[in-house]
């Protein structure tokens, strides 16, 4: 999905020039990546005083990094080896080499190589580190870089919080939108299998949950993977934890099991049930949207099996041997269900599940 | 009669189809939002929407702990019931986020930390 590809182009841009052997910046570091193998790559444009904390920052993190002393540098670095997955410019860099600031005038050289990168690149994610300045706002940013945060305690702490929230907002940017349609499907799907679980929250709310659980480093995010993969497993969890919560206490209203029969006489699938079991009036509800799912595929015997070996809590393969279908058969029974079910997924849940 | 079989039958079921998403082809998952009677361009905004705005609250609350000089450590937020809890490793103050509304409060928003008093010389641009 194009959020790994965002990073390989980022790869794929270091790669045409350079060898593992070739020198990668004008003050190397130590890394334990080489820069054309590194899946994470940054560009520091700063004082020496600051490269010594971000470097043991990226290092801990697994980047790769290429470092400038002043705007110049930083620029040509950028030209030639971007786009990084993250830029951190010190806002009082200075312009070139060997010309002290001024630092009775407004400093504008860092400010401008943010504006000449996004120029270039307007989603590249940029850090402004500010040691020097009371609050983001002394910094008088213009509109078009107000966005960009500003590191104004130099510890690695809120850096990393920058870092997360720049790596996952880089993520949603990259997202088609059939990788949405595979998120809220997913979610949708997850919150109709939680039933009552759910307690009234939407697909949305799903996804939103796992989103911040990788905010704040609850859900690591294994950059190998993708965005959406990342999220569909997350959500997983987040569902699965939901109803592990829920367990056999919840209790039901009468008025939300009862229905209405073709003569109008309210009638209770627990009428007849003679069970002790707390879990009993949860699973009969269960029970009666299983019978239901199963009534809609019962003149498709393939469709049927599939779904009786998924209820069982076959594999695929267990699946296949069991019922003798071959690949083909399964792929096909497989997307019929999925075809059918999306529908009542849209009928059943409606807005309150998700789509 | 093994009531908690078919509740876990049921969820398998769905699971299955919420994890066989991702063998989806892009035509296949757009045509299968279609099938379901919804608008594939409202749900992919729905869910971009959903997206950014949990990022701006999580990046704007964020930034007021950070401009009152608080220093939260990511790895240290516990989820309870539903809420996230932390604290100022400076400080110690409290701080607290509900994942429904994604906003925090707790006493480190309530003012600058105590133990993070900005140097006295420092420039205004």
């Amino acid at each position: 999905m194009t959020q790994l590809l965002s990073l390989i182009d980022t790869i794929q841009h270091l790669a045409p020039s350079q060898t593992p052997e070739s020198p990668i910046s004008p003050h190397p570091l130590e890394l334990p990546l080489s820069i054309n193998a590194a899946l994470k790559t940054a560009l520091v444009v700063a004082h020496e005083s600051l490269v010594k904390l971000f470097k043991r920052f990226f290092e801990e993190d697994r980047y790769t990094v290429r470092i400038a002393s002043n705007t110049e540098e930083g620029m040509r670095l950028y030209r030639d080896f971007g786009p990084f997955n993250v830029v951190i410019i010190d806002y009082d860099a200075p312009q070139c080499n060997g010309v002290a600031a001024d630092y009775r005038l407004l400093q504008t050289s860092g400010r401008n190589l943010a504006s000449d990168i996004l120029k270039i690149e307007p989603s590249q994610g940029i850090i402004f580190a500010a040691p020097a300045y009371r609050s983001p706002g002394d910094l008088a940013l213009p509109q078009g870089l107000v966005h960009i945060p500003v590191l104004i305690d130099i510890t690695l702490l809120p850096l990393r919080t920058f870092l997360t929230t720049l790596e996952v907002r880089r993520a949603i940017d990259a997202l088609t939108n059939p990788d949405k349609l595979r998120l809220m499907s997913s979610a949708s799907y997850r919150i109709r299998g939680l039933g009552r679980a759910a307690h009234s929250k939407t697909a949305e709310d799903l996804l939103v949950e796992a989103q911040l659980k990788t905010l704040t480093g609850d859900r690591q995010w294994n950059r190998s993977v993708d965005f959406v993969r990342h999220l569909t497993e997350a959500m997983r969890s987040i569902a699965d934890c939901w109803k592990k919560k829920e367990g056999d206490q919840e209790t039901w209203l009468f008025t939300e099991i009862v229905k209405v029969n073709a003569e109008g006489e309210e009638i209770s699938p627990l009428d007849n049930i003679p069970s002790s079991e707390a879990a009993a009036d949860r699973s009969l509800i269960a029970m009666e949207e299983v019978d239901g799912i199963f009534s809609e595929f019962g003149d498709d015997m393939q469709a049927t099996q599939v779904l009786q070996g998924t209820y069982d809590g076959l594999t695929p393969k267990q699946i296949k041997q069991k019922y003798g279908l071959n690949e083909k058969e399964y792929a096909a029974a497989k997307k019929r269900i999925r075809m059918k079910l999306s529908r009542t997924n849209r009928h059943n849940g409606g807005k309150e599940h998700g789509f | 009669m093994d009531f908690k079989t078919s509740h876990d039958g049921q969820q398998r079921i769905m699971n299955y189809l919420a994890d066989s998403v991702l063998e989806l082809s892009d035509e296949e998952i757009l045509a299968e939002v279609r099938e379901s009677g919804a608008d594939p361009q409202e749900v992919a905004n729905r869910a971009d929407y959903a997206l950014r705005q949990a990022a701006d609250t999580w990046e704007s609350e964020n930034e007021r702990l950070s401009e009152l000089g608080h220093t939260i450590n990511q790895r240290y937020w516990r989820c309870i019931d539903g809420n996230y809890h932390n604290y100022c490793v400076r400080c110690g103050l409290p701080v607290s986020f509900a994942t429904a509304t994604g906003e925090m409060e707790g006493g480190a928003f309530d003012g600058s930390c105590p133990e993070n008093a900005y140097p006295v010389k420092k420039r205004e641009a």
